[in-house]
Protein backbone atom coordinates (compact mmCIF):
# COMPACT_ATOMS: atom_id res chain seq x y z
CA UNK A 1 0.00 0.00 0.00
CA UNK A 2 1.43 3.51 -0.88
CA UNK A 3 -0.54 7.05 0.48
CA UNK A 4 0.16 10.16 -0.10
CA UNK A 5 2.42 11.00 3.11
CA UNK A 6 3.69 9.76 6.08
CA UNK A 7 0.40 8.29 7.74
CA UNK A 8 -0.41 9.47 11.26
CA UNK A 9 -0.03 6.73 13.84
CA UNK A 10 -3.18 5.07 14.19
CA UNK A 11 -4.15 2.95 17.25
CA UNK A 12 -5.92 0.00 15.96
CA UNK A 13 -7.00 -1.96 18.47
CA UNK A 14 -9.33 -1.70 21.48
CA UNK A 15 -8.50 0.61 24.40
CA UNK A 16 -8.03 -1.81 26.09
CA UNK A 17 -5.79 -3.77 24.62
CA UNK A 18 -3.74 -0.95 24.49
CA UNK A 19 -4.36 -0.52 28.01
CA UNK A 20 -2.96 -3.77 28.84
CA UNK A 21 0.29 -3.52 26.35
CA UNK A 22 0.93 -0.09 28.46
CA UNK A 23 0.83 -1.01 31.87
CA UNK A 24 -0.01 -4.30 33.48
CA UNK A 25 0.86 -4.34 36.85
CA UNK A 26 3.04 -6.94 38.20
CA UNK A 27 0.90 -9.94 39.54
CA UNK A 28 -1.93 -7.94 38.53
CA UNK A 29 -4.57 -10.72 38.15
CA UNK A 30 -8.48 -11.47 36.96
CA UNK A 31 -10.71 -11.62 40.15
CA UNK A 32 -13.70 -12.74 40.13
CA UNK A 33 -16.59 -10.41 41.83
CA UNK A 34 -19.47 -12.17 43.84
CA UNK A 35 -22.97 -11.51 43.52
CA UNK A 36 -24.69 -9.57 46.62
CA UNK A 37 -21.28 -8.00 48.11
CA UNK A 38 -21.04 -4.14 48.10
CA UNK A 39 -17.40 -3.02 46.00
CA UNK A 40 -15.43 -0.21 45.76
CA UNK A 41 -14.08 0.99 42.39
CA UNK A 42 -10.85 1.32 42.63
CA UNK A 43 -10.08 2.49 45.86
CA UNK A 44 -12.58 5.40 45.87
CA UNK A 45 -15.83 6.43 46.97
CA UNK A 46 -17.74 4.87 44.17
CA UNK A 47 -19.34 1.53 44.99
CA UNK A 48 -21.40 -1.21 43.61
CA UNK A 49 -23.64 -3.72 44.58
CA UNK A 50 -23.71 -6.05 41.86
CA UNK A 51 -26.89 -8.83 42.02
CA UNK A 52 -25.03 -11.68 39.51
CA UNK A 53 -21.32 -12.57 39.46
CA UNK A 54 -18.55 -10.95 36.94
CA UNK A 55 -15.01 -10.66 36.55
CA UNK A 56 -12.78 -8.11 37.10
CA UNK A 57 -10.03 -7.83 34.86
CA UNK A 58 -6.34 -7.21 36.45
CA UNK A 59 -5.32 -4.68 33.65
CA UNK A 60 -7.17 -1.26 34.15
CA UNK A 61 -7.49 1.58 31.39
CA UNK A 62 -6.83 3.94 33.96
CA UNK A 63 -5.44 5.00 37.26
CA UNK A 64 -9.00 5.31 38.32
CA UNK A 65 -11.31 3.09 36.20
CA UNK A 66 -11.35 -0.72 36.29
CA UNK A 67 -13.81 -3.48 33.90
CA UNK A 68 -15.68 -6.18 34.56
CA UNK A 69 -16.80 -8.73 31.87
CA UNK A 70 -18.54 -11.74 31.74
CA UNK A 71 -17.01 -13.51 29.06
CA UNK A 72 -14.21 -11.19 27.50
CA UNK A 73 -14.16 -7.62 27.23
CA UNK A 74 -14.59 -7.53 23.68
CA UNK A 75 -17.92 -9.58 23.98
CA UNK A 76 -19.07 -7.42 26.78
CA UNK A 77 -16.72 -4.88 29.12
CA UNK A 78 -18.47 -2.81 32.03
CA UNK A 79 -16.22 -0.09 32.83
CA UNK A 80 -16.35 2.02 35.39
CA UNK A 81 -14.33 5.56 35.52
CA UNK A 82 -14.27 6.59 39.13
CA UNK A 83 -13.86 10.55 40.80
CA UNK A 84 -11.69 11.59 37.16
CA UNK A 85 -10.53 15.30 37.60
CA UNK A 86 -9.69 18.08 36.43
CA UNK A 87 -6.99 18.32 34.14
CA UNK A 88 -6.82 14.24 33.94
CA UNK A 89 -8.32 12.00 30.99
CA UNK A 90 -10.69 8.97 31.05
CA UNK A 91 -8.48 6.64 30.77
CA UNK A 92 -4.81 6.35 30.10
CA UNK A 93 -3.35 8.06 26.59
CA UNK A 94 -1.88 4.98 24.36
CA UNK A 95 -0.37 8.30 22.15
CA UNK A 96 0.04 11.68 24.00
CA UNK A 97 1.83 13.48 21.21
CA UNK A 98 -0.46 12.25 18.05
CA UNK A 99 -3.72 11.86 19.85
CA UNK A 100 -3.96 13.11 22.97
CA UNK A 101 -7.41 12.52 24.98
CA UNK A 102 -9.32 15.61 25.61
CA UNK A 103 -9.55 16.25 29.99
CA UNK A 104 -12.70 16.71 32.02
CA UNK A 105 -12.93 19.89 33.16
CA UNK A 106 -14.39 21.61 36.39
CA UNK A 107 -17.37 23.66 34.32
CA UNK A 108 -18.22 20.36 32.61
CA UNK A 109 -21.84 20.22 32.15
CA UNK A 110 -23.92 16.41 32.41
CA UNK A 111 -24.52 17.01 28.86
CA UNK A 112 -20.48 17.39 28.07
CA UNK A 113 -20.46 13.75 29.49
CA UNK A 114 -21.11 12.01 26.46
CA UNK A 115 -19.16 14.56 24.53
CA UNK A 116 -16.04 13.59 26.41
CA UNK A 117 -16.51 9.53 25.96
CA UNK A 118 -17.06 10.27 22.29
CA UNK A 119 -14.47 12.77 21.57
CA UNK A 120 -12.07 10.33 23.54
CA UNK A 121 -13.07 7.12 21.73
CA UNK A 122 -12.64 9.09 18.25
CA UNK A 123 -8.73 9.98 19.27
CA UNK A 124 -8.07 7.26 20.91
CA UNK A 125 -9.51 4.44 18.71
CA UNK A 126 -9.28 6.41 15.37
CA UNK A 127 -13.39 5.63 15.16
CA UNK A 128 -14.91 8.11 12.95
CA UNK A 129 -18.33 6.79 12.72
CA UNK A 130 -19.39 6.57 16.67
CA UNK A 131 -22.27 8.48 17.27
CA UNK A 132 -24.14 9.32 20.79
CA UNK A 133 -27.90 8.11 20.28
CA UNK A 134 -29.89 9.36 22.98
CA UNK A 135 -29.12 11.47 26.06
CA UNK A 136 -31.85 11.15 29.11
CA UNK A 137 -31.71 12.56 32.29
CA UNK A 138 -31.01 9.46 35.41
CA UNK A 139 -30.59 9.57 39.15
CA UNK A 140 -27.14 7.86 39.43
CA UNK A 141 -25.22 7.31 42.68
CA UNK A 142 -27.71 9.51 44.80
CA UNK A 143 -27.56 12.25 42.24
CA UNK A 144 -28.99 13.51 39.20
CA UNK A 145 -27.23 11.88 36.02
CA UNK A 146 -27.10 11.06 33.00
CA UNK A 147 -27.77 8.32 30.66
CA UNK A 148 -26.93 8.03 26.93
CA UNK A 149 -26.62 5.30 24.35
CA UNK A 150 -23.70 5.25 21.44
CA UNK A 151 -22.61 3.43 19.18
CA UNK A 152 -19.59 2.52 17.01
CA UNK A 153 -17.69 0.42 14.67
CA UNK A 154 -13.99 -1.26 15.46
CA UNK A 155 -11.80 -0.03 13.21
CA UNK A 156 -10.15 -2.83 11.13
CA UNK A 157 -13.21 -5.31 12.50
CA UNK A 158 -16.38 -3.83 11.33
CA UNK A 159 -18.27 -5.18 14.49
CA UNK A 160 -20.60 -2.93 15.12
CA UNK A 161 -20.70 -2.12 18.98
CA UNK A 162 -23.29 -0.51 21.41
CA UNK A 163 -22.67 1.36 24.49
CA UNK A 164 -24.84 2.88 27.73
CA UNK A 165 -23.33 5.12 29.20
CA UNK A 166 -24.35 6.38 33.50
CA UNK A 167 -22.66 9.30 34.40
CA UNK A 168 -22.62 12.35 37.37
CA UNK A 169 -20.07 15.14 37.97
CA UNK A 170 -19.49 15.60 41.97
CA UNK A 171 -17.46 18.22 43.46
CA UNK A 172 -15.67 18.41 40.08
CA UNK A 173 -15.03 15.14 39.63
CA UNK A 174 -16.71 13.14 37.25
CA UNK A 175 -18.10 9.45 38.00
CA UNK A 176 -18.97 7.27 34.64
CA UNK A 177 -20.15 3.90 34.32
CA UNK A 178 -20.31 2.25 30.72
CA UNK A 179 -21.61 -0.94 29.25
CA UNK A 180 -20.66 -2.14 25.71
CA UNK A 181 -20.92 -5.08 23.49
CA UNK A 182 -21.43 -6.11 19.80
CA UNK A 183 -24.92 -5.05 18.69
CA UNK A 184 -25.42 -8.48 17.46
CA UNK A 185 -26.74 -10.87 20.80
CA UNK A 186 -24.18 -9.78 23.32
CA UNK A 187 -25.37 -6.06 24.08
CA UNK A 188 -29.47 -7.34 24.72
CA UNK A 189 -27.73 -10.72 26.32
CA UNK A 190 -26.10 -9.27 29.80
CA UNK A 191 -27.81 -5.01 29.05
CA UNK A 192 -29.92 -6.33 32.07
CA UNK A 193 -27.06 -7.51 34.49
CA UNK A 194 -25.17 -4.32 33.50
CA UNK A 195 -28.22 -1.63 33.78
CA UNK A 196 -28.90 -2.91 37.32
CA UNK A 197 -24.56 -3.01 38.46
CA UNK A 198 -25.17 1.02 37.44
CA UNK A 199 -28.44 1.27 39.08
CA UNK A 200 -26.81 0.21 42.43
CA UNK A 201 -23.80 2.76 42.25
CA UNK A 202 -23.44 4.57 45.65
CA UNK A 203 -21.10 7.60 46.78
CA UNK A 204 -20.62 7.31 50.18
CA UNK B 1 36.59 -12.66 1.09
CA UNK B 2 33.72 -11.02 3.15
CA UNK B 3 34.53 -7.81 2.31
CA UNK B 4 34.23 -9.07 -1.55
CA UNK B 5 31.05 -10.08 -0.63
CA UNK B 6 29.37 -7.29 0.69
CA UNK B 7 29.37 -4.62 -2.03
CA UNK B 8 29.02 -7.13 -4.63
CA UNK B 9 25.77 -8.05 -2.85
CA UNK B 10 24.92 -4.77 -2.62
CA UNK B 11 25.07 -4.01 -5.92
CA UNK B 12 22.96 -7.13 -6.75
CA UNK B 13 20.42 -5.55 -4.41
CA UNK B 14 20.36 -2.37 -6.07
CA UNK B 15 19.99 -3.75 -9.48
CA UNK B 16 17.60 -6.60 -9.21
CA UNK B 17 14.47 -5.58 -8.96
CA UNK B 18 14.22 -2.88 -11.19
CA UNK B 19 15.61 -5.05 -14.20
CA UNK B 20 13.29 -8.20 -12.87
CA UNK B 21 10.37 -6.06 -13.09
CA UNK B 22 11.23 -4.05 -16.88
CA UNK B 23 11.82 -7.80 -18.03
CA UNK B 24 9.15 -9.70 -16.83
CA UNK B 25 6.04 -6.99 -16.97
CA UNK B 26 5.64 -5.83 -20.42
CA UNK B 27 2.07 -4.55 -20.37
CA UNK B 28 1.13 -1.76 -17.91
CA UNK B 29 -1.23 -2.76 -14.88
CA UNK B 30 -3.85 -0.48 -16.00
CA UNK B 31 -4.41 -2.33 -19.08
CA UNK B 32 -7.69 -3.66 -19.63
CA UNK B 33 -8.88 -6.92 -17.34
CA UNK B 34 -4.81 -6.53 -16.82
CA UNK B 35 -3.83 -10.15 -14.94
CA UNK B 36 -0.17 -10.18 -12.53
CA UNK B 37 2.43 -12.06 -14.43
CA UNK B 38 5.07 -12.75 -12.01
CA UNK B 39 4.84 -14.33 -8.66
CA UNK B 40 5.64 -11.08 -6.45
CA UNK B 41 2.99 -9.39 -8.36
CA UNK B 42 0.32 -12.30 -7.97
CA UNK B 43 0.88 -12.67 -4.72
CA UNK B 44 0.71 -8.74 -4.09
CA UNK B 45 -2.77 -8.98 -6.19
CA UNK B 46 -4.18 -11.60 -4.03
CA UNK B 47 -3.47 -9.56 -1.01
CA UNK B 48 -4.65 -6.16 -2.10
CA UNK B 49 -7.98 -8.25 -3.24
CA UNK B 50 -8.83 -9.38 0.05
CA UNK B 51 -8.24 -5.70 1.65
CA UNK B 52 -10.30 -4.57 -1.19
CA UNK B 53 -13.35 -7.16 -0.18
CA UNK B 54 -12.99 -5.88 2.96
CA UNK B 55 -12.93 -2.38 2.23
CA UNK B 56 -15.71 -2.81 -0.11
CA UNK B 57 -18.25 -3.81 2.56
CA UNK B 58 -16.23 -2.17 5.01
CA UNK B 59 -19.09 0.81 7.49
CA UNK B 60 -16.31 3.64 7.34
CA UNK B 61 -16.58 3.93 3.29
CA UNK B 62 -18.72 7.08 2.37
CA UNK B 63 -21.40 5.73 -0.40
CA UNK B 64 -22.99 9.14 -1.45
CA UNK B 65 -23.16 8.40 -4.90
CA UNK B 66 -23.44 12.28 -5.63
CA UNK B 67 -19.79 12.52 -3.93
CA UNK B 68 -18.53 9.29 -5.39
CA UNK B 69 -19.59 10.41 -8.96
CA UNK B 70 -17.51 13.53 -8.46
CA UNK B 71 -14.44 12.18 -7.47
CA UNK B 72 -14.41 10.01 -10.08
CA UNK B 73 -14.84 12.59 -12.49
CA UNK B 74 -11.91 14.29 -11.29
CA UNK B 75 -9.48 11.16 -11.45
CA UNK B 76 -10.27 10.34 -14.66
CA UNK B 77 -10.10 14.31 -16.07
CA UNK B 78 -7.04 13.64 -14.05
CA UNK B 79 -5.40 10.00 -15.94
CA UNK B 80 -7.75 9.90 -18.67
CA UNK B 81 -10.43 7.60 -19.29
CA UNK B 82 -8.48 4.22 -19.91
CA UNK B 83 -6.65 4.23 -17.14
CA UNK B 84 -8.77 5.75 -14.60
CA UNK B 85 -11.11 2.41 -15.64
CA UNK B 86 -8.43 -0.06 -13.62
CA UNK B 87 -9.28 1.88 -10.42
CA UNK B 88 -11.62 1.55 -7.62
CA UNK B 89 -12.02 3.97 -5.21
CA UNK B 90 -13.68 4.45 -1.79
CA UNK B 91 -13.50 7.49 0.09
CA UNK B 92 -12.84 6.61 3.19
CA UNK B 93 -14.28 8.66 7.11
CA UNK B 94 -11.32 8.82 8.58
CA UNK B 95 -10.46 12.59 9.29
CA UNK B 96 -7.00 13.21 8.19
CA UNK B 97 -5.26 13.99 5.80
CA UNK B 98 -3.99 10.92 3.01
CA UNK B 99 -4.72 8.93 0.14
CA UNK B 100 -3.59 5.62 -0.38
CA UNK B 101 -3.11 3.45 -3.28
CA UNK B 102 -2.96 -0.49 -3.49
CA UNK B 103 -0.88 -2.75 -5.40
CA UNK B 104 -4.12 -3.86 -7.56
CA UNK B 105 -5.38 -0.57 -8.33
CA UNK B 106 -7.50 0.03 -5.06
CA UNK B 107 -7.63 3.70 -4.66
CA UNK B 108 -8.75 4.90 -0.92
CA UNK B 109 -9.01 8.77 -0.34
CA UNK B 110 -9.47 9.67 3.23
CA UNK B 111 -12.62 12.39 4.24
CA UNK B 112 -9.96 14.58 6.00
CA UNK B 113 -8.75 15.52 2.58
CA UNK B 114 -11.61 16.35 1.08
CA UNK B 115 -11.91 18.97 4.34
CA UNK B 116 -7.94 20.17 3.72
CA UNK B 117 -8.51 20.64 -0.44
CA UNK B 118 -9.43 23.54 -1.58
CA UNK B 119 -9.65 23.38 -4.99
CA UNK B 120 -10.21 20.54 -7.55
CA UNK B 121 -6.91 20.93 -8.93
CA UNK B 122 -5.23 20.09 -5.63
CA UNK B 123 -8.11 17.00 -5.44
CA UNK B 124 -6.73 16.10 -9.13
CA UNK B 125 -2.53 16.80 -7.86
CA UNK B 126 -3.26 13.37 -5.21
CA UNK B 127 -5.03 11.39 -7.49
CA UNK B 128 -2.31 11.94 -9.85
CA UNK B 129 0.24 11.31 -7.37
CA UNK B 130 -1.36 8.07 -6.18
CA UNK B 131 -2.35 6.75 -10.01
CA UNK B 132 1.59 6.82 -9.93
CA UNK B 133 2.06 4.64 -7.70
CA UNK B 134 0.06 1.82 -9.64
CA UNK B 135 1.56 2.98 -13.01
CA UNK B 136 5.09 2.71 -11.80
CA UNK B 137 4.07 -0.72 -9.63
CA UNK B 138 5.91 0.82 -6.01
CA UNK B 139 4.04 -1.92 -4.45
CA UNK B 140 6.19 -4.79 -6.16
CA UNK B 141 9.47 -2.60 -6.60
CA UNK B 142 9.51 -1.87 -3.07
CA UNK B 143 8.51 -5.23 -1.80
CA UNK B 144 11.30 -6.71 -3.87
CA UNK B 145 13.39 -4.14 -2.53
CA UNK B 146 12.71 -4.82 1.19
CA UNK B 147 13.27 -8.51 0.36
CA UNK B 148 16.46 -8.25 -1.61
CA UNK B 149 17.60 -6.16 1.70
CA UNK B 150 16.50 -9.16 4.00
CA UNK B 151 18.16 -11.70 1.89
CA UNK B 152 21.48 -10.17 1.60
CA UNK B 153 21.40 -9.63 5.51
CA UNK B 154 20.29 -13.50 5.83
CA UNK B 155 23.53 -14.08 3.46
CA UNK B 156 25.72 -11.42 5.49
CA UNK B 157 24.39 -13.04 8.42
CA UNK B 158 25.46 -16.83 7.56
CA UNK B 159 29.16 -15.57 6.29
CA UNK B 160 29.52 -13.73 9.24
CA UNK B 161 30.05 -10.48 7.48
CA UNK B 162 28.53 -6.59 7.60
CA UNK B 163 28.89 -6.24 11.30
CA UNK B 164 26.54 -3.24 12.00
CA UNK B 165 27.29 -1.18 8.76
CA UNK B 166 25.84 -3.51 6.32
CA UNK B 167 22.17 -3.56 8.29
CA UNK B 168 22.75 0.37 8.68
CA UNK B 169 23.00 0.40 4.87
CA UNK B 170 20.38 -1.59 4.04
CA UNK B 171 17.56 -0.73 6.17
CA UNK B 172 18.44 2.74 5.38
CA UNK B 173 18.72 1.81 1.47
CA UNK B 174 15.10 0.95 2.02
CA UNK B 175 13.93 3.81 3.69
CA UNK B 176 15.93 6.33 0.89
CA UNK B 177 14.41 3.91 -2.33
CA UNK B 178 10.86 4.45 -0.80
CA UNK B 179 11.62 8.42 -0.59
CA UNK B 180 12.67 8.14 -4.38
CA UNK B 181 9.30 6.41 -5.01
CA UNK B 182 7.23 9.32 -3.42
CA UNK B 183 9.28 11.51 -4.89
CA UNK B 184 8.39 9.93 -8.31
CA UNK B 185 4.96 9.35 -7.48
CA UNK B 186 5.10 13.11 -7.31
CA UNK B 187 6.66 14.35 -10.90
CA UNK B 188 4.68 12.01 -12.56
CA UNK B 189 1.38 12.96 -10.96
CA UNK B 190 2.55 16.53 -11.68
CA UNK B 191 2.90 15.48 -15.26
CA UNK B 192 -0.83 14.09 -14.89
CA UNK B 193 -1.73 17.26 -13.38
CA UNK B 194 -0.03 19.55 -16.14
CA UNK B 195 -1.68 17.40 -18.77
CA UNK B 196 -5.04 17.84 -17.27
CA UNK B 197 -5.47 21.33 -17.34
CA UNK B 198 -5.06 22.61 -13.72
CA UNK B 199 -3.20 25.03 -11.93
CA UNK B 200 -0.10 23.83 -11.90
CA UNK B 201 1.24 25.32 -8.49
CA UNK B 202 -1.72 23.46 -6.70
CA UNK B 203 0.28 20.64 -4.97
CA UNK B 204 3.24 22.64 -3.51
CA UNK B 205 0.64 24.78 -2.24
CA UNK B 206 -0.97 22.23 -0.64
CA UNK B 207 2.13 20.67 0.67
CA UNK B 208 2.70 24.63 2.19
CA UNK B 209 -0.60 24.49 3.88
CA UNK B 210 -0.21 20.93 5.28
CA UNK B 211 2.65 22.37 6.81
CA UNK B 212 1.63 25.08 8.06
CA UNK B 213 -1.60 22.80 10.11
CA UNK B 214 1.12 20.72 11.61
CA UNK B 215 2.88 23.60 12.98
CA UNK B 216 -0.83 25.14 14.18
CA UNK B 217 -1.62 21.76 15.88
CA UNK B 218 2.04 21.60 18.01
CA UNK B 219 1.68 25.20 18.68
CA UNK B 220 -2.11 25.03 20.06
CA UNK B 221 -0.71 21.44 22.34
CA UNK B 222 1.99 24.16 23.81
CA UNK B 223 4.72 22.42 21.78
CA UNK B 224 7.37 24.11 19.58
CA UNK B 225 6.28 23.56 15.71
CA UNK B 226 9.24 21.15 14.62
CA UNK B 227 9.27 21.19 10.83
CA UNK B 228 12.15 19.33 9.21
CA UNK B 229 14.18 20.37 6.15
CA UNK B 230 15.77 17.13 5.76
CA UNK B 231 13.88 13.68 6.00
CA UNK B 232 14.73 10.99 8.67
CA UNK B 233 16.66 7.56 8.57
CA UNK B 234 13.39 6.18 8.70
CA UNK B 235 10.98 8.79 6.89
CA UNK B 236 9.42 6.79 3.96
CA UNK B 237 8.45 9.91 2.52
CA UNK B 238 10.53 12.92 1.67
CA UNK B 239 9.33 16.12 4.19
CA UNK B 240 6.34 18.24 3.25
CA UNK B 241 9.22 20.90 2.75
CA UNK B 242 10.83 18.99 0.16
CA UNK B 243 8.09 18.50 -1.61
CA UNK B 244 6.65 21.66 -1.08
CA UNK B 245 10.24 22.51 -2.50
CA UNK B 246 10.31 20.50 -5.66
CA UNK B 247 7.01 20.97 -6.85
CA UNK B 248 6.87 24.51 -6.56
CA UNK B 249 10.34 24.72 -8.46
CA UNK B 250 8.50 21.90 -11.50
CA UNK B 251 5.80 24.74 -11.73
CA UNK B 252 7.71 27.56 -11.39
CA UNK B 253 9.15 25.85 -15.12
CA UNK B 254 5.77 25.10 -16.58
CA UNK B 255 4.59 28.61 -15.99
CA UNK B 256 0.87 29.96 -15.41
CA UNK B 257 -2.29 28.79 -16.81
CA UNK B 258 -4.24 26.36 -16.20
CA UNK B 259 -7.43 26.14 -14.03
CA UNK B 260 -8.37 25.64 -10.28
CA UNK B 261 -12.18 24.59 -10.45
CA UNK B 262 -12.52 25.83 -6.94
CA UNK B 263 -15.97 26.84 -7.12
CA UNK B 264 -16.75 23.55 -8.63
CA UNK B 265 -14.79 21.59 -5.67
CA UNK B 266 -16.64 23.56 -2.74
CA UNK B 267 -19.99 23.03 -4.32
CA UNK B 268 -19.57 19.31 -4.82
CA UNK B 269 -18.44 18.66 -1.14
CA UNK B 270 -20.69 21.62 0.34
CA UNK B 271 -23.03 18.39 1.68
CA UNK B 272 -20.71 16.80 3.14
CA UNK B 273 -19.16 20.41 4.75
CA UNK B 274 -21.17 20.28 7.90
CA UNK B 275 -19.75 16.22 8.88
CA UNK B 276 -16.82 16.88 7.55
CA UNK B 277 -16.11 20.05 10.39
CA UNK B 278 -17.81 17.89 12.97
CA UNK B 279 -15.25 14.53 12.79
CA UNK B 280 -12.42 17.08 12.74
CA UNK B 281 -14.04 19.35 15.90
CA UNK B 282 -14.03 16.09 17.39
CA UNK B 283 -10.00 15.01 17.32
CA UNK B 284 -9.42 17.17 19.69
CA UNK B 285 -6.98 18.91 18.03
CA UNK B 286 -7.72 22.56 18.72
CA UNK B 287 -5.07 24.56 16.85
CA UNK B 288 -4.90 22.46 13.60
CA UNK B 289 -8.71 22.76 13.72
CA UNK B 290 -8.82 26.60 14.49
CA UNK B 291 -6.25 26.91 11.27
CA UNK B 292 -8.25 24.77 8.89
CA UNK B 293 -11.58 27.30 9.60
CA UNK B 294 -9.08 30.18 9.11
CA UNK B 295 -8.38 28.74 6.00
CA UNK B 296 -11.60 27.60 5.22
CA UNK B 297 -12.90 31.27 5.97
CA UNK B 298 -10.70 32.91 3.16
CA UNK B 299 -14.15 34.19 1.80
CA UNK B 300 -16.53 34.73 4.62
CA UNK B 301 -17.48 33.49 7.50
CA UNK B 302 -20.30 30.53 6.44
CA UNK B 303 -22.64 29.42 8.52
CA UNK B 304 -20.99 25.78 8.79
CA UNK B 305 -17.76 27.34 9.26
CA UNK B 306 -19.39 29.34 12.53
CA UNK B 307 -21.13 26.59 13.82
CA UNK B 308 -18.21 24.93 13.80
CA UNK B 309 -15.93 26.86 15.15
CA UNK B 310 -18.83 27.58 18.35
CA UNK B 311 -18.20 24.17 18.82
CA UNK B 312 -14.01 24.21 18.66
CA UNK B 313 -14.27 26.76 21.36
CA UNK B 314 -17.25 25.47 23.40
CA UNK B 315 -15.16 21.96 23.52
CA UNK B 316 -11.94 23.38 24.57
CA UNK B 317 -14.06 25.21 27.43
CA UNK B 318 -11.87 27.75 28.82
CA UNK B 319 -13.90 31.03 29.89
CA UNK B 320 -12.95 32.63 27.28
CA UNK B 321 -13.23 30.18 25.18
CA UNK B 322 -16.85 29.66 25.98
CA UNK B 323 -17.66 33.49 25.44
CA UNK B 324 -16.15 33.49 22.07
CA UNK B 325 -18.16 29.98 21.31
CA UNK B 326 -20.98 32.17 22.08
CA UNK B 327 -20.26 34.63 20.06
CA UNK B 328 -19.96 32.57 16.87
CA UNK B 329 -23.10 30.61 18.13
CA UNK B 330 -24.82 34.21 17.68
CA UNK B 331 -23.31 35.19 14.32
CA UNK B 332 -24.11 32.20 12.54
CA UNK B 333 -28.22 32.09 14.17
CA UNK B 334 -27.65 35.82 12.42
CA UNK B 335 -27.16 34.13 9.29
CA UNK B 336 -30.42 32.94 9.36
CA UNK B 337 -29.62 29.36 8.27
CA UNK B 338 -28.38 28.05 11.48
CA UNK B 339 -28.77 24.34 12.39
CA UNK B 340 -31.22 24.16 15.55
CA UNK B 341 -27.93 22.88 17.24
CA UNK B 342 -26.68 25.89 17.17
CA UNK B 343 -28.91 27.19 19.88
CA UNK B 344 -28.29 24.43 21.72
CA UNK B 345 -24.54 24.98 21.37
CA UNK B 346 -25.33 28.68 22.70
CA UNK B 347 -27.35 27.82 25.56
CA UNK B 348 -24.88 25.26 27.11
CA UNK B 349 -21.77 28.16 26.68
CA UNK B 350 -23.64 30.39 28.58
CA UNK B 351 -24.58 28.11 30.70
CA UNK B 352 -21.11 27.53 31.65
CA UNK B 353 -20.38 30.97 31.76
CA UNK B 354 -22.85 31.69 34.49
CA UNK B 355 -25.25 33.37 32.28
CA UNK B 356 -27.78 30.94 33.20
CA UNK B 357 -31.30 32.85 32.14
CA UNK B 358 -29.68 33.92 28.57
CA UNK B 359 -28.46 29.96 28.32
CA UNK B 360 -31.85 28.92 29.32
CA UNK B 361 -33.84 30.98 27.09
CA UNK B 362 -31.63 29.77 24.48
CA UNK B 363 -32.06 25.96 24.95
CA UNK B 364 -35.60 26.58 24.91
CA UNK B 365 -35.12 27.63 21.49
CA UNK B 366 -33.39 24.65 20.82
CA UNK B 367 -36.05 22.60 21.70
CA UNK B 368 -38.63 25.09 19.74
CA UNK B 369 -36.80 24.09 17.01
CA UNK B 370 -36.06 20.40 17.46
CA UNK B 371 -38.74 18.41 19.98
CA UNK B 372 -37.81 15.23 18.87
CA UNK B 373 -33.60 15.63 19.27
CA UNK B 374 -32.22 12.75 21.14
CA UNK B 375 -31.01 14.48 24.05
CA UNK B 376 -34.48 16.69 24.51
CA UNK B 377 -35.03 15.31 27.77
CA UNK B 378 -31.56 15.77 29.16
CA UNK B 379 -32.29 19.61 27.92
CA UNK B 380 -35.09 20.16 29.33
CA UNK B 381 -33.36 19.44 32.93
CA UNK B 382 -31.19 21.57 32.15
CA UNK B 383 -34.14 24.30 31.36
CA UNK B 384 -35.82 23.51 34.66
CA UNK B 385 -32.69 23.06 36.64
Amino acid sequence: MMTTRLPNRLPRHLLLVVALAAAVPAGASNRLIAAGGRVSIARTPLTVTPASEWNRLGARPGRNAEVWTLDGDTLNALTFYAAIGEGKTLFRQADRREHPLPPVNRTMLLTDIPTLLENSYRSALGVATMTIDHVEPTPFAGAGGVHFSYSFVRPEEAIHVRGEGFGTLRDGKLYLITYEAPALYYFERSAAAARQVAESARLD
Amino acid sequence: MCRLIVPLLAAALCAAPVQAARETLPLPPFTTAYQPTTVDERGLWMEADEDERRMRDAPEVIRDPALNAYAREVLCRTVGPARCAAIRLYIVRIPMFNATTYANGMMTLWSGALLRLHSEAELAAMFGHEFSHFELRHTLTGFQRRRSGSDLLAWAGLLGAGGIALPTMVVGGFYRFSRAQEAAADMLGFRYLTAAGYVVTAPADLWTRVMAEQDATEIGRYRKPNQRYVAGFFDTHPTELTRATYLRAAAAQIGGGGVDEAARFRAAIAPWLPRLLGDQIKRNDFGGSEYLLNQLAVDGWTTPLLFARGELYRERGNPRDLSAAAGFYREAIAHGDAPAEAYRGLGLALLRSGQVEAGKAALRDYLARRADAGDAAMIATLIAG
